[in-house]
């Protein structure tokens, strides 16, 4: 069962659409996999809607015909006019069905992920060891979205984040010293948390990382540059 | 869970009938109770439900004037210019005029469409805005238009499975577009996007590993 969820405030500002590009992906991922949220984000959304199309300051602007005050009536007009004049969608998408789910294909493993990482996985895998990175390319700064593999028996060395690091575990399991994660977990740590994750049957997850890991254990701690490799 | 929903529903539509602008809109307009139960109670339902059906221009006029002013504002908060703003009432209102038949009563109210409608294209127009990219993922992010899942052909499912069964032995370059289109269904356009390659470049890779998969068949069959 799905234990590790996003924050309410998090779902929220999904729902406003106020997330950069990376963390919607997250949030939106999640809530495929998970129905508690999926209904929370639907609440919100109803919620944020209402605010933005029912606040009661706004109702005596509008009583159907008198909106002549706007200067730009014309524009306006003019626009209804094209808009009016373009010819409805219907049979192009109607009767298109579409899946949840998209497959993407590692080491002969097929996974079928959430459909909202659709264009984003024509990425190449790149390998180092038992773990594979597929960075996607949301241009977002210095946060770095990619699906991570990481192979049975494999492990990433205790290391710490100068941001915050996401992870949602899609397929596989893994675990930490914090403990032991199934597929829809949604586990967000701050700059201040070591971990090193471990996985016995391997897995497959979503990370986003606003800024480069620190190793902080042994040799590892030399190999600091993997952290920008990593993830 | 479903039955929670559908009280929701009915709670928001009897509160919008005693507000002000539905009275004035429904004075506006005659109404033509013939549809389903729940588009008799809620003027904005039923405005949508006659675009639909019948591309109606004063029932899509009144929608217009309904949502417009709130639209610019949400856009002026959000992107922080007239002509932007201006831009997302377009792009709303646009798809609400050639969507309007995709649109489900039993599946939220017509305030939730519209508003799912706007967010995606104002995400979208930001990432343009901010990052200079043409990309559209709103619409991927908070998909809108009923993805239902739909028992799609299973023979052609299974073929597909078949021919995808021999993926790996496509060189990558084909790999990725073959896998591309029939496994993220991605349009040409958005994986010649994703690849950095001209189209022309796509639809060659794709005819190729097509017509390599389909040699792979033949030749097991025989």
């Amino acid at each position: 069962m799905i234990k590790h969820h996003p924050h309410t405030d998090l779902l929220l500002a999904h729902a406003q659409g106020e997330l950069p590009l990376s963390m919607s992906i997250a949030v939106a991922a999640h809530c495929a996999l998970c129905h508690e949220c999926q209904s929370l984000v639907s609440r919100y959304t109803d919620q944020a809607a209402e605010r933005a199309f029912l606040a009661p300051s706004e109702a005596t602007i509008e009583n159907g015909t008198s909106e002549t005050d706007s200067p730009q009536d014309d524009a306006w007009l003019q626009m209804l006019s094209h808009i009016m004049a373009l010819p409805d969608a219907v049979q192009q998408e109607a009767d298109h069905s579409v899946s949840p789910t998209v497959t993407v294909n590692h080491k002969n493993v097929r996974y079928e992920i959430p459909r909202v990482f659709r264009q984003h996985i024509a990425h190449p895998w790149q390998q180092i060891g038992k773990v594979s990175r597929m960075r996607f390319d949301v241009d977002e700064n210095n946060t770095r979205a990619s699906l991570l593999h990481i192979d049975a028996q494999g492990e990433i060395p205790q290391h710490t984040h100068k941001g915050y690091e996401l992870t949602l575990l899609l397929a596989g399991e893994f675990s930490d010293l914090h403990g032991h994660y199934v597929p829809g977990d949604f586990i967000i740590l701050d700059g201040n948390t070591q971990h090193s994750p471990i996985t016995k049957s391997g897995c497959l997850c979503y990370t986003v990382l606003d800024a480069p890991l620190y190793f902080t254990k042994g040799l590892s701690k030399l190999l600091n540059p993997i952290g920008e490799l990593i993830y | 869970m479903e039955n929670f929903q559908s009280h929701l529903a009915q709670n928001r539509y009897d509160r919008q009938l005693s507000s002000p602008i539905d009275m004035a809109m429904e004075n506006d307009h005659t109404i033509s109770t013939a549809n389903a139960p729940s588009t008799e109670t809620d003027p904005l339902t039923n405005a949508l439900v006659k675009v639909a059906n019948q591309r109606d221009k004063a029932a899509f006029a009144a929608l217009f004037r309904h949502f417009m002013p709130k639209i610019r504002a949400f856009g002026l908060q959000r992107l922080n210019q007239q002509g932007l703003a201006m831009d997302l009432v377009q792009e709303t209102m646009t798809l609400v005029w050639t969507k309007a038949h995709l649109y489900n009563a039993d599946k939220g109210s017509v305030t939730t469409w519209v508003f799912t409608i706007m967010r995606n294209q104002c995400f979208d127009m930001l990432r343009r805005i901010q990052h200079n990219r043409e990309d559209a993922f709103g619409d991927d992010i908070w998909p809108i238009y009923d993805v239902a899942v739909n028992q799609e052909d299973n023979k052609d499912h299974k073929f597909t499975a078949k021919l995808l069964a021999h993926l790996d032995a496509l060189p990558l370059a084909q790999r990725q577009v073959v896998q591309g289109i029939y496994m993220q269904e991605l349009t040409q356009q958005e994986l010649a996007d994703a690849l950095k390659v001209p189209i022309g470049t796509i639809k060659s890779r794709l005819r190729l590993g097509l017509e390599k998969l389909k040699s792979f068949l033949e030749t097991q069959h025989d």
